[in-house]
């Protein structure tokens, strides 16, 4: 039974003009989205992989210096792009690709690609996500909203269900057809994507990937069921078809266009993060405290000192002068921690405050998801600027170790190529499923609650089918 | 009898609970729409207040260590506040600012990710211009909730909401057919329905958007607002205008109220939505700007060969005067300042045409982006909005050409003490720079422009609405 149903609504669709221009535009866009979107990749990843290869090049090919010189030269490090960005461009255009490596500073990642693009921009990218999470829900409420409401209108729903249909089979059973129609255009989307992915990785494919390609794939499809549901029971409880319609287009509006306006708003008070000019002043205050510096230079020279049990600084084995860089560096660092650190921790508890807030707008969890796996949030950002900062503290102490094992007072000392060769290749794993997953806890959860609250709404919209007869 | 279908209609339309629900949802958009925009200005006020206090406090006290040193205080090198090359590129850094405009809480804009302050030193133009507010990426992602939101967004929607039923309600009720018996035209009556509806959502938009912001705290009596408001007023409306005559085409075709209200949507998802972004895809493609890592990398190789050079360059200057070469350490200081001078201008000038490529793609991107704007209202009403408010791209560029030339200003200056190996004992005869609004004429002629983008479209598909209405069926 529920087959046949399932086989009328589809039939019915295919036939609807308005399906099919739906169907037609929204492929059209997922195509052309997902064309821009490839060719943004391969271009991205070219730039940033030649790029890294050139620094390390210039790194390497440095004339004899000081080792002090050369961390002054310091080094770039460019974030990748991954490959489900394709899909998912999400916070990338809004964060900074590259990062300045350098002596005694913690740089921001600086140029976003968005200052790089007109005001149009704002509108929003076109993107694969875009058509999954904000159009292809639209359609579906643009099906869903007449399948009991028109029917209820014409009078057949009466004859159906005097035909002793159970409700329940009812409800499966449109449901069933609609997803069938959906699937008509979502399956060669997912095709499309999944050659896209393909193809811009060139064999390079890793199983990582493909995990998280599933694991959005199966957001995507659980949000669809949830819209699906919402439509459903919203067209069961609806009085007529225009009213169905007026309150399945508010949800939508309000869920995709509003709702992520003003999470990010309330995220961003609840969460606030100070000026840029207040954040450097603060930063600098305590980074170039003379007073600070004082103190340290003086334990720091009665310490080594001690340690190597010499009572002048001249008689040390060691050049002093690679140890207190060095010292200075790990003062650096601990303020480096503590400011960033707070800096990041806000944006991170916004992102996690936008999860949060999917329970308002399962959008928002959908959304954050599909950031996540295509590794385009905030986290995986900062995970990657913290492998850029380590990587930095790596360099500054190989430098300043040798600067205090071969530099001798009163004599100039340079470092050639063997030196810049002990400083490793920069290399960055982007973090495994399990990490990004355990981080989207709460949006997992919120939005498998909508999975459950539509699948609810729909089994009571099938009672309401019958007791509305009465 | 217009008039007297007007006054029927407004007793019918207040009845309604409709309007009602648009009453209600415009009102709190608005209100929390400007509430917003007036936080976002008092941030940008917070930050700019901060970077200047910063440069003020910096100046006090090298002023303090200036006279100090005239009073005979030794200090190094790198740190002596005389030098012009510490000062030009370090100690007496100019923080250079785009005021926020008094309406600014009207439309976010572009504001959240162009920065409206930024400190001038002798450093590079790209350095300069890369720095950036630290602003939720979230938010800049997902864009703000503020009152132009509310007009491009959400008041099309109401208009559509309002208007779709207008005839084929009156049909499905049986009432369309009664009321024609009487000698008046279906044009008239639709002419009137519009009327009420349109007068009803610009007076309800413009009084409280003008409330919200007079609460607020923004002054909304002096004559430059004043002139601006009414040109947002008029701006409004006719976008509004435009938006009434899609719908008029949509009543107009004769369909059921639940098609109309489909095809609708459909018309609103494809112009504030779909195109706009379609827009977006099209320009990057058509001009991709290159990433900025391009750039860094040309920086990069550049300032090695400058380097390289300015090597070179102090090698030959000791070769040619050996008896300068003394090894005394405030007469390197000197040298080392003179090279890297000269290394700097190299590295601009091997950089600059790299960076001209992206401001080459950037203004090929703009102006296709300008030629097809009329694609969209809403493209071309947010652009308006934007510059109304002070907040648009136009006025940023405005700020940076500014800021560029200032920053030649401040180069040529300290270049030239550089040179003399001068000392600069007085912080006030650096040069000073204060942002020169755009002329006000330049921005009536944008707005104007964006006025008859609205108005042609609503004349022909107006037109077009009245001309199929004298079509329409009225039974059956």
């Amino acid at each position: 039974m529920i087959w046949t149903i399932a086989r009328k609504e589809l039939t019915e669709l295919s036939r609807d003009g308005r399906f099919r221009l739906l169907a037609a535009v929204i492929l059209l866009l997922a195509v052309a989205s997902t064309a821009a979107g490839w060719l943004q990749f391969t271009a991205v990843s070219r730039q940033h992989a030649e790029a890294q290869r050139e620094t390390r090049e210039q790194w390497l090919n440095q004339k004899e210096k000081n080792p002090h010189s050369a961390a002054h030269y310091g080094m770039y490090a460019f974030k990748p792009a991954s490959h489900l960005s394709i899909v998912d461009t999400g916070l990338d255009p809004y964060l900074g690709v590259a990062v300045w490596l350098e002596a005694h500073r913690q740089s921001e990642m600086k140029f976003r690609p968005a200052q790089d693009r007109t005001a149009v921009q704002r509108f929003g990218d076109l993107n694969g996500a875009e058509v999954l999470l904000v159009l292809v829900p639209l359609f579906i409420l643009l099906v869903t909203f007449p399948v009991f409401a028109a029917e209820r209108e014409q009078g057949t729903l009466r004859q159906l269900l005097s035909l002793g249909v159970p409700p329940r089979v009812l409800v499966a059973g449109k449901a069933l057809g609609t997803l069938a129609g959906v699937g008509l255009v979502i399956v060669p989307v997912a095709a499309l994507v999944a050659l896209a992915l393909g193809w811009a990785s060139a064999g390079s494919y890793l199983a990582a990937d493909a995990s998280r390609t599933l694991a959005l794939g199966a957001t995507c499809l659980l949000y669809f069921l949830v819209v699906t549901g919402i439509g459903l029971a919203v067209s069961a409880w609806a009085p007529s078809s225009r009213v169905a319609l007026v309150l399945l287009l508010g949800f939508w509006f309000a869920t995709s266009l509003v709702a992520p306006r003003i999470a990010a708003d309330v995220a961003a008070s609840r969460y606030p993060t100070p000026n840029a000019a207040e954040f450097q002043r603060a930063l600098d205050a305590e980074l170039n405290d003379p007073e600070e510096a004082r103190q340290r230079m003086a334990t720091l020279q009665k310490e080594t000192m001690a340690r190597y049990n010499v009572t002048s600084l001249d008689a040390l084995p060691v050049a002093f002068s690679g140890i207190s860089l060095q010292s200075g560096e790990e003062h650096g660092n601990e303020v480096f921690d503590r400011h960033f650190g707070r800096l990041h921790d806000q944006f991170s508890a916004q992102a996690r405050f936008f999860q949060w807030a999917g329970v308002a707008s399962p959008l928002l969890a959908a959304r954050s998801l599909s950031m996540a796996l295509a590794g385009t949030d905030f986290e995986q950002h900062r995970h990657f600027a913290r492998a850029a900062e380590e990587y930095r503290r790596d360099i500054q102490r190989t430098l300043n170790d040798d600067i205090a094992r071969n530099q001798r007072a009163g004599q100039p000392y340079l470092a050639g190529s063997e030196l810049w060769n002990r400083v490793p290749d920069f290399t960055y794993d982007a973090p495994s499923i399990g990490w990004v997953l355990g981080r989207q806890s709460t949006a997992l959860a919120v939005l498998a609650g909508w999975g459950l609250l539509a699948a609810g709404l729909a089994l009571l919209a099938a009672r309401r089918l019958t007791s509305h007869l009465g | 009898m217009f008039w007297r279908i007007v006054r029927h209609e407004w007793q019918m339309l207040k009845a309604d609970a409709v309007l009602w629900a648009v009453v209600a949802i415009v009102g709190s958009a608005i209100a929390y729409g400007v509430w917003n925009g007036t936080r976002w200005v008092e941030f940008q006020h917070g930050a700019i207040e901060a970077a200047s206090s910063e440069e003020r406090e910096r100046l006090g006290r090298l002023t303090a260590q200036l006279e100090r040193v005239a009073g005979g205080e030794r200090v190094s090198g790198f740190a002596d506040p005389r030098n012009p090359s510490n000062l030009g590129s370090r100690l007496a850094a100019k923080v250079v600012v785009l005021p926020p405009d008094p309406l600014g809480a009207l439309a976010v804009g572009q504001s959240d990710l162009l920065p409206s302050y930024l400190r001038v030193t002798t450093e590079s133009r790209e350095s300069l211009l890369a720095s950036t507010e630290l602003e939720s990426p979230l938010r800049l992602l997902t864009g703000r909730f503020d009152l132009a939101f509310v007009v491009v967004y959400l008041v099309p929607l109401l208009i559509l909401a309002l208007a779709y039923s207008m005839v084929s309600g009156e049909k499905e009720q049986g009432t369309l057919a009664l009321v024609l018996a009487q000698p008046v035209s279906l044009g008239t009556i639709v002419a009137a329905k519009v009327t009420v509806r349109a007068a009803a959502l610009l007076v309800l938009v413009v009084c409280l958007a003008v409330g919200a912001l007079a609460v607020t705290g923004v002054s909304v009596t002096d004559g430059r607002t004043i002139e601006r408001l009414l040109w947002w007023t008029a701006t409004v409306a006719a976008y509004m205008g435009v938006w009434f005559a899609i719908a008029l085409v949509g009543v107009s075709l004769g369909r059921g109220s639940a098609a109309t209200a489909t095809l609708l949507a459909g018309a609103w998802l494809v112009l504030v939505v779909i195109l706009p972004s379609t827009l977006t895809l099209v320009v990057q493609q058509r001009y991709p700007v290159p990433s900025r890592v391009a750039l860094v990398q040309a920086t990069r190789v550049a300032s090695d060969e400058a380097n390289a050079q300015g090597a070179r360059l102090l090698a030959a200057y000791y070769e040619d005067h050996p008896e300068l070469a003394t090894g005394d350490a405030e007469q390197a200081m000197t040298d080392f300042n003179v090279v890297r001078l000269a290394v700097n201008d190299d590295i601009e000038k091997r950089v600059r045409p790299v960076v001209a490529k992206f401001d080459e793609q950037l203004v090929r991107q703009q102006a296709l982006v300008d030629r097809f704007r009329v694609v969209s209202p809403a493209l071309v009403l947010q652009e308006a909005l934007s510059d109304l408010s002070g907040t648009g791209a136009e006025r940023h560029r405005h700020f940076v050409a500014q800021v560029a030339a200032f920053h030649d200003e401040w180069r040529r200056f300290f270049t030239q003490k550089i040179v003399a190996k001068a000392q600069i004992t007085d912080l006030s005869t650096l040069p000073g720079f204060a942002y020169a609004e755009e002329p006000a004429s330049a921005l009536r002629a944008r707005i104007l422009s964006a006025l008859l983008t609205f108005l042609l479209p609503t004349l022909a598909l107006g037109g077009l609405a009245f001309a199929r209405l004298r079509r329409y069926a009225v039974t059956g």
